[in-house]
């Protein structure tokens, strides 16, 4: 019966439903005229094309898989420094931040100006992986059971004791849902930078070359294959962590006081200490240049970019075409994002009424999650075309999928008891969805709102290059065209700023409404 | 003083968090000689835990001085010489019983498979022959807190600290329980902390109640126990056990 199709049958009977749908619509050219081909169709043309996939599916590979592991040694690395020392964590947050929210595409020529080879490929996936890993080392180690240190402490065991058997144990579940998070952005991170790279091989390099010709269903092929990567890479470490984690959670509810977080000493310290997160990136930055030993023609320092953006006597010209740049490109990224997550809000929190629906359309959303965003853009381009409302709807594909997986999520965690005590006072389903669920959900909201700050930027910009040729991302692309190398580290430089400084706005206005309402920041 | 006890002198200690600062202990003076049984008993929030982590070395205090057997802290516990049971048995949910009882060892560096059959003992002494291998989430509650006493006895302790170790247990296996301590700490002759909210179970296992009062955090009074010993299950029944309950329970309400 199928009513009483339980769990994995569903999903299989949604995602056949799914793809019966999308046979007929593209068998029948429904969509603006055959942009959308039928499965069979792509399949078949993949079936034709497979003698090219071979070499362009193995350098994706390496190069994401060689990101996926130096990412992960960096931030498992960083991330156990940090758990041992809050004042690192404290100096490299400006570093960190900067990563989380730099837009890769921003970043993809400046390290294939300054890297060869593999490099870049390797350098952008291994960005994409850092931050993730980090962060869940990071929470990871610093959620252990104060019990069960306290029981390695009370036999004189040392800081490393601890790490060793409670900890590190203790953080694999959260470390291991880390690397499957960052697993497909490994994949995304090596295909941008083979886009925004030329060579030869690679997924990337294949569907820029094949853009111009308008074939819709090579596209489409390989769009499935590129996310098919990402998700059997997702897929990969959730089997993973299903097998290897076990038992890990305590048995019994942990009641113990966490410690108050320690104040910093000195005033001066502290002053130094916010000094040091703001200046270390660009110093990171300074240090890289120095590192790659790039002639400065091409590599700019941070004062090089001031000297072009304002010194330069081409100065006024740079700053005239980064402004209308920034013009088009802002009011597109913020009406986009806020369109996403607003869609994102409703849907999650008409979840809770109406839970078999959304059931049904989560792995969907999930699927979505994985795939590359390069590769979805040139599909949407045949579907909408190159006008504003493209970059409107890459933008809210990219905010509206996280931003709805972290609400739901978090809704998820709200108590039954919460949800059950205005029922027991005969309260409507609304009035216990304005009283409970919308406040518990607020936390997540401002989560899912830090989260697709970067994305949304990142959405704009890949639209702008790959399709509507306007603001920065176009800015980047001519600049590449022209050899402009101080724009190229100037449109960088200032969207990793505008991402860094929209981040930490939301931190900010979260931060105060959060404590105005005694509720704890969401992860 | 007793310079092979345990001797808590003028401790004091304070917490500040969330704004507020609570003065957790005032001037503790407390000492217990070698071979000694010493409950604690106190509202919740008197200190009563923080005198134990104080004298585990889990906390520093503010003022005063602790030694265990004329050592810190720290260094008895580096030495091999303290056990430790909690409230909570906080068991590594990875690892199974006997797994669970090796920390110690572990953490001491003690040759794990030499103790082999001395663990095995302490698994049978707490009365889980053939659940070596279970895992914590596999346990009742009873059974994971005889874990954690297997655990703090695995060390061969002369100092053995317990933290309302059956908190969590019924009235029928806390009896039970309260008996096998008795017997246990009998046999290795260690010198025994506990800390508990239970009167009847303080009077039964100890020679001496130490009787505390919240805000701040301060010893008001320590009743000496003479009951013979080893002491039978009959003795919960004794008017003369009532006699010193009742007293307590005056002491711990009144003041």
């Amino acid at each position: 019966m199928a009513a009483d199709a339980s769990g994995p049958w569903r999903g299989l009977r949604n995602a056949a439903i799914l793809l019966l749908i999308w046979e007929i619509v593209g068998r029948l050219d429904l969509v603006a005229g055959g942009a959308l081909p039928g499965i069979s169709e792509i399949l078949i043309r993949l079936w034709v094309d497979w003698g090219d996939y071979p070499r362009h599916i193995g350098a994706t590979l390496y190069a994401s898989s060689m990101g996926f592991l130096i990412g992960n040694a960096l931030g498992i690395g960083a991330g156990v420094l940090f758990a041992l020392s809050p004042t690192a964590l404290r100096l490299f947050r400006g570093v960190n931040i900067a990563v989380f929210a730099l837009p890769p595409i921003a970043i993809a020529p400046i390290l294939v100006l300054t890297l060869s080879g593999m490099a870049p490929r390797i350098a952008l996936a291994a960005l994409g992986v850092y931050f993730v890993t980090m962060t869940a080392t990071v929470i990871g180690l610093s959620q252990a059971d104060s019990r069960a240190t306290d029981v390695i402490r009370a036999y004189g065991g040392t800081r490393w004791d601890i790490l060793r058997r409670v900890q590190f144990r203790g953080a694999l579940p959260s470390i291991l849902a880390g690397l499957r998070v960052a697993a497909p952005n490994a994949v995304l991170g090596a295909i941008l930078a083979e886009f925004g790279g030329g060579g030869r091989w690679g997924l990337g390099a294949y569907l820029l070359g094949s853009l111009g010709r308008g074939e819709p269903d090579r596209l489409w092929g390989i769009g499935l294959v590129a996310t098919l990567i990402a998700g059997l890479s997702y897929g990969l470490f959730a089997l993973l962590a299903a097998r290897t984690v076990g038992s890990t959670r305590a048995v019994t509810l942990n009641t113990a006081v966490p410690d108050a977080a320690p104040r910093a000493g000195h005033p001066l310290g502290r002053i130094a200490l916010t000094f040091g997160t703001i200046a270390l990136p660009f110093l990171v930055w300074w240090a890289f240049i120095e590192a790659t030993g790039v002639p400065d023609l091409i590599s700019k320092t941070p004062w090089g970019v001031v000297e072009y953006l304002f010194l330069d006597p081409t100065a006024e010209s740079a700053q005239t075409r980064l402004l209308a740049a920034l013009v088009e490109t802002l009011p597109i990224t913020f009406l986009g994002m806020a369109a996403g997550l607003g869609f994102a809000f409703l849907l999650a929190i008409s979840s809770r009424l109406f839970p078999r629906a959304i059931e049904a359309f989560m792995p969907v959303a999930l699927v979505t999650q994985t795939m590359p965003l390069v590769a979805l853009t040139p599909l949407l381009v045949l579907i909408l075309g190159r006008g504003p409302s493209l970059t409107l709807w890459v933008t809210i594909s990219v905010t509206f999928f996280p931003a709805f997986v972290t609400l739901a999520q978090g809704l998820a965690l709200v108590p039954r008891s919460a949800e059950d005590l205005p029922r027991a006072y005969g309260a409507s389903r609304w009035t216990e969805m304005r009283m409970v669920t919308i406040p518990a959900s607020l936390p997540y909201l401002f989560a899912a709102t830090r989260l697709t700050v970067p994305r949304a930027l990142l959405g704009v910009m890949i639209a702008e290059w790959l399709a509507t040729g306007k603001g920065l991302g176009n800015l980047l692309n001519q600049s590449r065209g022209f050899l402009d190398y101080g724009m190229i580290w100037t449109v960088a430089a200032v969207s990793v700023l505008l991402s860094v400084l929209f981040y930490q706005a939301v931190v900010i206005v979260e931060r105060r409404v959060l404590r105005r309402l005694g509720m704890a920041t969401a992860e | 003083m007793t310079p092979d006890g345990i001797s808590l002198s003028g401790v004091g200690k304070t917490f500040s968090g969330r704004g507020k600062v609570v003065e957790a202990l005032r001037d503790i003076t407390l000492s217990c000689p070698k071979g000694s049984f010493t409950a604690i008993i106190g509202p919740s929030g008197c200190g009563k835990s923080t005198v134990m982590r104080v004298a585990l070395g889990l906390e520093t205090p503010d003022t005063g001085v602790v030694r265990i057997a004329g050592k810190t802290p720290m260094g008895a516990a580096k030495a091999g010489e303290t056990g430790v049971a909690f409230q909570d048995a906080a068991l590594l949910p990875w690892r199974n019983v006997r797994r669970n009882v090796e920390v110690p060892l572990e953490v001491l560096g003690r040759p794990i498979a030499q103790a082999r059959d001395h663990i095995q003992h302490m698994i049978e002494l707490v009365g889980l022959k053939g659940f070596e291998n279970a895992l914590p989430g596999e346990l009742s509650g009873g059974m994971r807190q005889r874990v954690a006493i297997a655990r703090a006895l695995v060390t061969h302790p002369q100092f053995l600290f317990m933290d309302e170790p059956f908190g969590a247990l019924d009235q029928i296996l806390r009896r039970q329980m309260n008996l096998e301590l008795q017997r246990i700490w009998t046999e290795t002759g260690s010198t025994a902390l506990l800390v508990t909210h239970g009167i009847d179970e303080a009077v039964f296992l100890a020679d001496r109640v130490v009787v505390m009062h919240a805000n701040p955090g301060r010893i008001v009074d320590v009743i000496e126990v003479g009951f013979d010993r080893p002491r039978a299950p009959g003795l919960f029944s004794d008017p003369a056990f009532h006699r010193v309950c009742d007293h307590i329970a005056e002491v711990l309400h009144g003041g």
